[in-house]
């Protein structure tokens, strides 16, 4: 029991607790202004009243960002491998694809719309374009930081270069292409709800539009606490799954 | 030939033809496929609309470059602080790095209607958005740098008596300068896209402002060339990051 509650005491889950008491005391005892802060307790009574919209846009912006994401990693991966295999392709395209990270996508929603249609596809994009260039940076890093004695040795016993790429290289970069991930799916939710904000009726990017435009600002926190808690769920779930996988090393 | 392989070997040739690549294609399909402007306007009419829209650009671009750069500076120095404080009282570490990291899950563009409702349409709510964004990060990452000197280094400034500020001005600091210097550099091509974000939902001047209201208005022209001149903007200001980085990193 004493384990346990001391095991109780360190846990991150505390401050939570205790944040979420802090925060409800505070305002029953200060009655800030709602505009500033309203009460935890009235945020979960207007969640509970937008129950079926809130939880159908969860899951299009869901949709959305693990699509982007899942599509966003492939090409990272994929120009990352090119770039460590052609120094030509690395010092004449990486350039560039630093340069594309400067480009404010938000500012293209309008043009994003024009170009794929008022689908899910142009979200999907908006988070693709955000999510490519961590991954594609770490997978770079990951696999040109290949041990060079694993390579010799695996080159003297006759391993030709796709076994050595399956077999080493591909191993000892996944740490670091797990980071990448994990910087990219934040980026991801954050390029599906800007998406949103262009010409789309469901999703949580809507309805902080919509929050924002009736001035409704309990509204607001639940989209926001929405927002967050599926950030954490789907960084949670990743971090998982790095466990899994990744058991060799795992980078934190 | 030897000149040719020279030619190659330098860091720009290889970047400026992959750029020619890149903008004969643009320029290559617009003729080719007859694609309308609203779609895709061909480079020189938007260089040449930002030549005659200058006033107006270089009024916005001051706007959003003075939020940026604000927010950049708080940003980086809170957390910096922030890192450096979690440092010295080990025990708020726990308390507060979990509650940073659930900040941290809701993306930043989900704060952004809440700040404007804050901290009013001015410069200050994309001020303290800014910071947030960039902020985040610096903690994380100085953190970890700070955490990086070697122990026995530690021990030895203690056994001759340097406190625990000396040490972290004397050593620390110092180790975690590549860490930093990272931080600030992811930061800020961050803090321009997230003042321009800020601005298209609510402002009175700013590249953000001008990208809404040029999109409300259909002149996509406007919005290309505001565009580009943040670009710009955000890889000036980066290049002269990596400037600043070369001279004061020395030790690397």
């Amino acid at each position: 029991m004493n384990a346990f509650l001391q095991r109780l005491l360190r846990s991150p889950a505390l401050a939570f607790v205790g944040l979420a008491v802090v925060w409800e005391l505070y305002v029953h005892a200060f009655m800030p202004s709602p505009r500033y802060l309203p009460a935890l307790s009235a945020i979960a009574q207007d969640a509970w009243s937008v129950w079926p919209q809130l939880l159908r846009g969860f899951g299009r912006t869901l949709l959305e960002t693990v699509l982007g994401f899942v599509l966003g990693a492939l090409f990272g991966c994929a120009c990352g491998t090119v770039f460590t295999y052609s120094r030509w392709m690395e010092r004449s395209v990486f350039p560039l694809f630093v340069v594309s990270q400067t480009v404010p996508v938000v500012a293209f929603g309008a043009l994003i719309v024009i170009w794929f249609g008022n689908s899910l596809l142009a979200k999907v994009m908006t988070a693709l374009f955000l999510t490519f260039f961590p991954v594609t940076v770490n997978t770079l890093r990951g696999l040109k930081s290949c041990d060079p004695q694993r390579i010799a040795l695996m080159r003297s016993f006759g391993a030709n270069r796709l076994v050595m790429f399956f077999k080493l290289a591909v191993p000892s970069a996944l740490p670091q292409i797990m980071v990448g991930f994990r910087v990219a799916i934040g980026l991801s939710l954050i390029g599906s709800v800007v998406g949103e904000w262009f010409g789309e009726t469901v999703g949580l990017g809507v309805m902080l539009m919509e929050a924002m435009n009736a001035d409704q600002v309990v509204r607001l926190w639940v989209v926001m606490l929405a927002c967050g808690l599926m950030g954490a769920l789907l960084y949670g779930l990743l971090t998982f799954v790095e466990r899994r996988l990744v058991w060799w090393r795992s980078e934190s | 030939m030897v000149a040719q392989r020279k030619l190659m070997a330098s860091p720009v040739v290889p970047v400026l033809l992959s750029l020619v690549v890149l903008l004969t294609v643009w320029e290559g399909a617009i003729l080719l496929f007859k694609i309308p402007p609203f779609v895709l306007p061909s480079l020189g009419a938007i260089v040449r609309h930002a030549f005659t829209d200058t006033a107006r650009l270089m009024g916005a671009l001051s706007a959003t470059l003075g939020e940026a750069l604000g927010g950049y500076a708080l940003g980086n120095a809170l957390g910096l602080l922030l890192a450096v404080i979690l440092l010295l009282a080990q025990p708020l570490e726990r308390i507060v790095m979990p509650l940073a990291v659930a900040v941290n899950a809701v993306p930043t563009v989900a704060y952004a209607p809440l700040f404007l409702i804050w901290f009013g349409l001015g410069a200050a709510s994309k001020v303290a958005l800014v910071a947030l964004a960039v902020g985040f990060t610096m903690l994380v990452s100085a953190l970890h740098g700070l955490k990086q000197a070697d122990q026995a280094a530690v021990d030895l400034m203690r056994s001759f008596g340097a406190g625990p500020l000396k040490i972290v001005w004397r050593l620390r600091l110092p180790v975690a300068m590549p860490s930093v210097v990272a931080a600030l550099r992811i930061g800020v091509p961050r803090s321009m896209i997230v003042a321009i974000v800020g601005e298209m939902l609510g402002a009175y001047a700013g590249l953000g402002r001008m990208i809404y209201e040029s999109t409300q208005q259909i002149d996509l022209l406007s919005v290309w060339s505001a565009v580009l001149v943040a670009s710009l903007a955000s890889m000036v200001f980066y290049g002269l990051l990596v400037w600043i980085d070369q001279k004061l990193v020395w030790w690397r």
